[in-house]
């Protein structure tokens, strides 16, 4: 008995150094690039948020970095081969729709490391860190405000292809409007491209038509362009992903910049930048990492140039939602 | 000068006038031109993989350019290659991963004169409203491009959706409907590259060798005369619409059987349009269509390595290629440029 315990405990040291070693042999990465979904880094949300957040490693560590604007789905696993082929031992893919090929190029290459924005794998990839966010919540926030903020009790909400994190934030923008305002009405738009600010504006100006006086745009520069065209209509809208004053209306340069109560952000920079940090410091590990109102992962960007018009009643009560999310106390029921 | 010489000098001038116009445009967006260029050709044909995908992407462009070809040579201008493209493709994936049991040598040729088949049907309906009613095929090829993407868009989501997939997009074909890879499972180029080589001299032969070719070039020509001299030139007009449509749904074949094994929505491939620009670089000649359909394939592969060495946005390749036809079309510039008469 004593004998068997011994080795178990021997066993278990032996077990221990190893994968002590392992990590200590761990390669720290380099050089490290970044895939986007169909769109373009600069695109004022979730594309750009990514590339931001590994800019930022990328500088703090002194880096290498490169990335690849895909223009087509069926180039996402060619992009990410190009740049393993180049000697990137790190690559950010971004977005759900890259999921399937970022799976595949992961097991091809299993000694590169991947981070995936908006994707979960179960089970895990050992070389893929899938990061996620609770759009729900930041949905949540997004649909309180408008709820709170709308006097025709219509609110619109146009967003891009109909894929769970965007369903997430629709349901979460209409669980948010009821909360505060059980009889509003949710006008709810999905367009199925990340890319078409056109039919994003489109479909904002006919949702003004029927009565909404507050415009949520959730998916790329489709949102984008939906409420660049909504608050150039003169009514209250809100962005998604980042702080949409700073990106879509230029730092309050774009007309209509004081029509922008808020962004429902998710901090795709943040989770980026913790991939690729882990990465250099050796703690690297596959899996899944949930950004939530808990973990500050999600959360409502600044009022701007919407600060005085919005009420002190307002925000009293928009920071009891955020607490109350945060303490786990309200659910989005998503 | 010869007169060989004399055709694909133009062109050649036209392609390096654009390359040292985009230069330009590089320098000021505030990066080196040869750096990016240097990304750019080697991301071509720099290493054993750059030219393979070279020639991966190329294999579609020689086919959609030919759809094109074809149409000019028979006075017919198919823009609808695109929605041919897509409705080979579509068409080639359902058997592709429906048809079960069938042994390779049967599934993949089924699968293939499908998707063919698919793609001459829809290209001959504009070319049968052009002959019977008149009905100018530039319109009822755009238009057809709206259905036939639109219908794939639907038809990929709705009904023949992969539920497992975390995109829309079809399951995958059975490995008895995918066309062999031609350098083993690592390298992307595929049976369809010979088979987009064959289609250019089959079509090569047809138009310049024989009766058939000799008639729908006549009635491209001049369909008056062609009439007066006992020519069919509503049949004619219909069979080579059917031609160019079966070539185009070949292209989306070989991306589904050969290059990505299934078929993805909201797949806005291009091919089709770009197919256009392949075919005026090569004169509606189908052999031309061989070194055009390179140049863009290439251009398209090399932008990735551009970008990954020097962070220049992808849009510049469209802008060159722009240029490029823009000389094509204008060839008066480029004559005047180098003094040609």
């Amino acid at each position: 008995m004593g004998k068997k315990l011994i080795k178990l405990i021997g066993l278990g040291l032996i077990l221990l150094l190893v994968q002590g070693i392992s990590q200590v042999n761990a390669a720290n990465i380099t050089k490290v690039g970044l895939v986007t979904d169909v769109g373009k880094i600069n695109d004022g949300t979730f594309n750009e948020s990514a590339y931001k957040g590994m800019m930022r490693a990328v500088q703090e560590f002194g880096l290498k970095s490169a990335f690849i604007e895909t223009r087509q789905p069926t180039d996402y696993e060619k992009n990410i081969e190009q740049l393993i082929s180049e000697g990137y031992e790190m690559i950010i893919t971004v977005g759900f729709l890259v999921g399937d090929a970022t799976k595949k190029m992961a097991q091809k290459y299993p000694n590169v490391k991947f981070a995936i924005v908006d994707f979960a794998y179960d089970p895990p990839v050992p070389n893929i860190l899938g990061l996620i966010f609770a759009e729900d919540q930041a949905g949540f926030l997004a649909g309180s405000l408008a709820g709170l903020m709308t006097k025709s009790k219509i609110v619109g909400a146009v967003l891009g292809m109909e894929i769970p994190p965007v369903v997430r934030f629709r349901k979460g923008y209409e669980a948010g409007v009821k909360y505060v305002c059980p009889d509003c009405k949710v006008l709810a738009v999905y367009i199925d491209s990340f890319t078409d600010p056109a039919r994003g504006k489109s479909a904002a100006l006919s949702q003004i038509d029927e009565g909404a006086d507050v415009i949520f745009g959730g998916g790329g520069t489709t949102g984008s362009g939906a409420i660049l065209g909504a608050a150039q209509a003169g009514v209250w809208v809100i962005g998604v992903d980042q702080d949409e004053y700073m990106t879509t209306f230029k730092k309050g340069e774009a007309p209509g910049a004081k029509k922008l109560l808020s962004s429902a952000m998710k901090r795709v920079d943040n989770a980026v930048y913790g991939a690729v940090k882990a990465a250099v410091d050796g703690s690297f590990k596959g899996g899944t990492a949930l950004f939530n109102a808990g973990n500050d992962g999600i959360g409502l960007a600044p009022f701007h140039e919407a600060e005085t018009a919005i009420p002190d009643t307002v925000k009293a009560k928009l920071k009891e939602i955020a607490d109350g999310l945060k303490a786990g106390k309200i659910k989005t029921g998503v | 000068m010869v007169p060989i010489f004399r055709e694909i000098l133009i062109p050649i001038l036209a392609v390096f006038t654009a390359l040292i116009l985009g230069a330009v445009l590089i320098e000021i967006s505030g990066v080196s031109f040869i750096e990016a260029y240097r990304g750019l050709f080697e991301g071509m044909f720099g290493s054993r993989r750059a030219l393979i995908e070279t020639c991966v992407a190329a294999t579609p462009y020689l086919l959609t350019g030919l759809a094109v070809a074809i149409g000019f040579q028979g006075g017919l201008f198919n823009i609808g290659a695109e929605g041919q493209f897509y409705m080979g493709a579509l068409a080639s994936v359902i058997v592709g991963y429906t048809v079960q049991g069938l042994p390779a040598w049967l599934h993949l040729p089924l699968a293939l004169v499908v998707g063919a088949i698919s793609g001459a049907v829809w290209g001959s309906i504009p070319g049968l409203l052009k002959a019977r009613l008149g009905a100018h095929e530039v319109i009822n090829t755009i238009m057809m491009n709206y259905i036939a993407l639109k219908l794939v868009d639907y038809l990929v989501k709705n009904v023949f959706r992969d539920p497992a997939a975390s995109m829309d997009r079809t399951p995958y074909i059975l490995p008895t409907a995918q066309l062999p890879r031609m350098f083993g499972p690592d390298y992307r180029l595929h049976a369809g590259f010979l088979l987009a080589l064959a289609a250019v001299v089959f079509t090569h032969w047809l138009l310049f060798k024989t009766t058939l070719g000799f008639e729908i070039r006549t009635v491209g020509a001049n369909p008056g005369a062609a009439r007066y001299a006992g020519m069919n030139v509503a049949g004619n007009i219909v069979l080579a619409m059917a031609m160019a449509g079966a070539m185009a749904g070949l292209a989306g074949v070989g991306e589904v059987l050969g290059l990505n094994h299934t078929l993805p929505a909201a797949f806005s491939a291009g091919y089709g349009f770009d197919a256009i620009a392949v075919a005026l670089l090569a004169k509606s000649n189908p052999m031309g269509i061989i070194p055009s359909a390179f140049l863009w394939g290439g251009l398209r592969n090399g932008a990735g390595l551009m970008q990954v060495r020097t962070g220049i946005s992808i849009d510049l390749i469209s802008v060159i290629q722009a240029l490029v036809i823009m000389f094509i079309a204008a060839n008066q510039i480029v004559r005047w440029i180098y003094r040609i008469n």
